[in-house]
């Protein structure tokens, strides 16, 4: 007993430990949730997916389809001839609309896995300001969502030249109505990343984040449809859909590409907005 | 160094948190004690920023929390052992900890043979068992080498040499001068580790000293005697400030007088003693007593004890 009283005023008088050394800077952010993103199994699997997906389809639809019958008419959904650039950009998309649904999980889960482990406690630990995470977060999931699509597709292209070029169908990969098409749905596939990003930070659950993401992109389009059969004006929502917009960006049908590309960064900001909203003011 | 001013947390109409203030000071091992539901891990949370508190505040080495610009460097936290990804390997998870405040991936090498997690270091997080948890949760708690560090429950799950190490490695730290506080059920643990102890209670601080003044203080030292004439022994002694409790037939335990004075006074009664002897309080009894009425999820046969009082 005395001796521990003893050592109690020794340590007691010692002068308190002063910290150094490195702080927070967002250039670290971005480094721990690359890690983060690099270091779980479920990143190579979706990623792996999405190559996969589109280099398969890209395959499949060379050889199945023909210019003449490759387009649809978008009033009476009847086969329509395509031009040769269409014909490229057809075939090196049509997989990344799976890409689509797979990304969507992909960054639902970035965020919901940190809730369902309860890693998020060690990141706003480490970053209790919150929102520079969360911003980490978004960049580098985007950052390397664009990296995989813009793969996909480029190896799309390289794989469909030698297959369309046996039927005659050639097309520069430089030519403006090839690579802006290709570059836009590299874009929009990132921005679904981003977009599930906020979903799960707002839901905080895998399951209920992914069905969330997955009913915006997939069903509430055709839900829309459904009651625009039975409420005329209902049908000028279409263009506002997420995905809608999505492709409107790319091929313009209803509104103008850079309208509808508006309309995809507003669900974007919405989405990430109300994400930063309620990190901020949430008990973690 | 901690400092909590009228510190409360509502969850609804519940308050698991009550206005309380407290000082942790560096350079002690601060031990936080308390029953379940006794606001400890939800002190612990709003230190570090996790909960927001209702009311009040506290502040850590002079400033709240999220105004730090290198938090990991300020408080080591380790909440509970599940603040990690299963599916990430525990160097993984180190290393994303570190790179937020750019720590060299050495430190992190360190930390990992400071916890000895070298041969599972590699493996997921999703494998480990609650030992192993802790140990990481620890490496990472100490990746920062931080001034201040904030250990929940850390012998939770560790095997006895484990538990030693956490006792060692806890006085160290603290005699480095950095502050540690750490909350434990094993109030025996606590009594070897702690140099201070803060006890809370439904989300109230009942006492806040040093370990030998909280014996002290809490539990005053007994006597117990073991007579065949227990009942004329209770009638002779029974005044207000002395407590006497029928702990078994033939067997009281005195609070209140000394044993000289029980002895003397036996002896002038002609009353015959079997044993007569002084019983030193534990921290555990202190805590208990305590605690007492301030438990939340009694067990069904804890009140025993009080029944058995003797009538004054």
């Amino acid at each position: 007993m005395s001796t521990q009283t003893h050592q109690t005023t020794q340590s007691a008088s010692r002068a308190p430990f002063v910290s150094t050394g490195s702080g927070l800077r967002f250039s670290g952010l971005l480094k721990s949730e690359s890690i983060k993103l690099w270091s779980l199994r479920s990143t190579y699997w979706t990623f792996s997916l999405v190559v996969v997906a589109a280099l398969g389809l890209t395959v499949a639809m060379s050889f199945a389809l023909s210019p003449e019958t490759a387009g649809f008419d978008p009033a009476t959904g009847a086969a329509m001839a395509v031009d040769s650039a269409q014909m490229f950009v057809i075939v090196c998309t049509t997989g990344l609309g799976l890409g689509q649904m797979i990304v969507a999980v992909l960054g639902v889960l970035s965020i919901s896995g940190e809730y369902s482990t309860g890693m998020i406690k060690s990141t706003l630990t480490a970053v209790p300001g919150r929102l520079a995470a969360l911003w980490a977060k978004v960049i580098v999931v985007f950052g390397f969502t664009f990296l995989v699509g813009l793969f996909s597709v480029l190896g799309s292209f390289l794989v469909a030249t030698p297959i369309l070029g046996s039927q005659d169908v050639t097309a520069s990969l430089f030519d403006v109505d090839v690579i802006m098409p290709l570059l836009g749905n590299v874009l929009f596939l990132a921005l679904i990343a981003v977009f599930s990003v906020g979903i799960g930070t707002i839901v905080r659950s895998s399951a209920g984040g992914i069905a969330t993401v997955l009913g915006i992109i997939l069903l509430l389009p055709t839900v829309v449809a459904v009651f625009s059969l039975l409420v005329e004006w209902v049908a000028d929502l279409m263009p506002f859909m997420f995905t809608v917009a999505g492709s409107e960006m790319i091929a313009p049908t209803m509104v103008e590409s850079w309208q509808a590309l508006l309309i995809v960064l507003a669900w974007v900001a919405v989405s990430l907005g109300v994400a930063a909203l309620l990190l901020k003011r949430r008990d973690a | 160094m901690i400092q909590a001013q009228s510190l409360t947390k509502h969850y609804g109409s519940k308050t698991a948190v009550d206005a309380i203030d407290f000082t942790v000071q560096p350079g002690k091992v601060t031990g936080f004690l308390g029953p379940n539901g006794a606001g400890k891990s939800t002190t612990m949370r709003m230190i570090v920023g996790l909960d927001r508190p209702s009311a009040g505040s506290v502040i850590v080495n002079g400033k709240l929390y999220h105004e730090h610009k290198a938090p990991l460097r300020e408080v080591g936290v380790l909440l509970d052992a599940k603040a990690v990804h299963t599916g990430r390997s525990a160097y993984n998870h180190l290393r994303a900890m570190a790179a937020t405040h750019n720590i060299p991936t050495s430190r992190v090498h360190e930390v990992i043979n400071l916890t000895g997690l070298e041969s599972v270091a590699r493996k997921r997080v999703g494998g480990f068992s609650l030992g192993m948890g802790q140990r990481l949760g620890i490496a990472a708690a100490l990746l920062g080498d931080p001034a201040t560090l904030i250990l929940d429950e850390p012998v939770n799950g560790l095997d006895p040499e484990g538990v030693q190490w956490v006792r060692k490695l806890t006085k160290q730290l603290a005699a480095e001068g950095r502050t540690v506080l750490l909350s434990s059920h094993l109030m025996s643990e606590m009594a070897l580790t702690a140099d201070h102890i803060i006890v809370l209670g439904r989300g109230r601080v009942i006492a806040d000293a040093s370990v030998a003044d909280i014996i002290a203080s809490a539990a005053q030292n007994t006597v117990r005697v073991r007579t065949p004439h227990s009942a004329a022994l209770a009638a002779l002694l029974a005044q207000d400030d002395v407590t006497i409790t029928n702990v078994e037939q033939d067997v009281l335990e005195i609070s209140g007088l000394t044993v000289t004075e029980i002895g003397d006074r036996a002896a002038a009664a002609q009353i015959s003693l079997h044993e007569l002897s002084a019983v030193n309080a534990s921290l555990e009894d202190a805590y208990m007593k305590l605690t007492q009425n301030e438990v939340e999820y009694r067990t069904g046969d804890s009140s025993s004890h009080t029944e058995a009082e003797v009538a004054r």
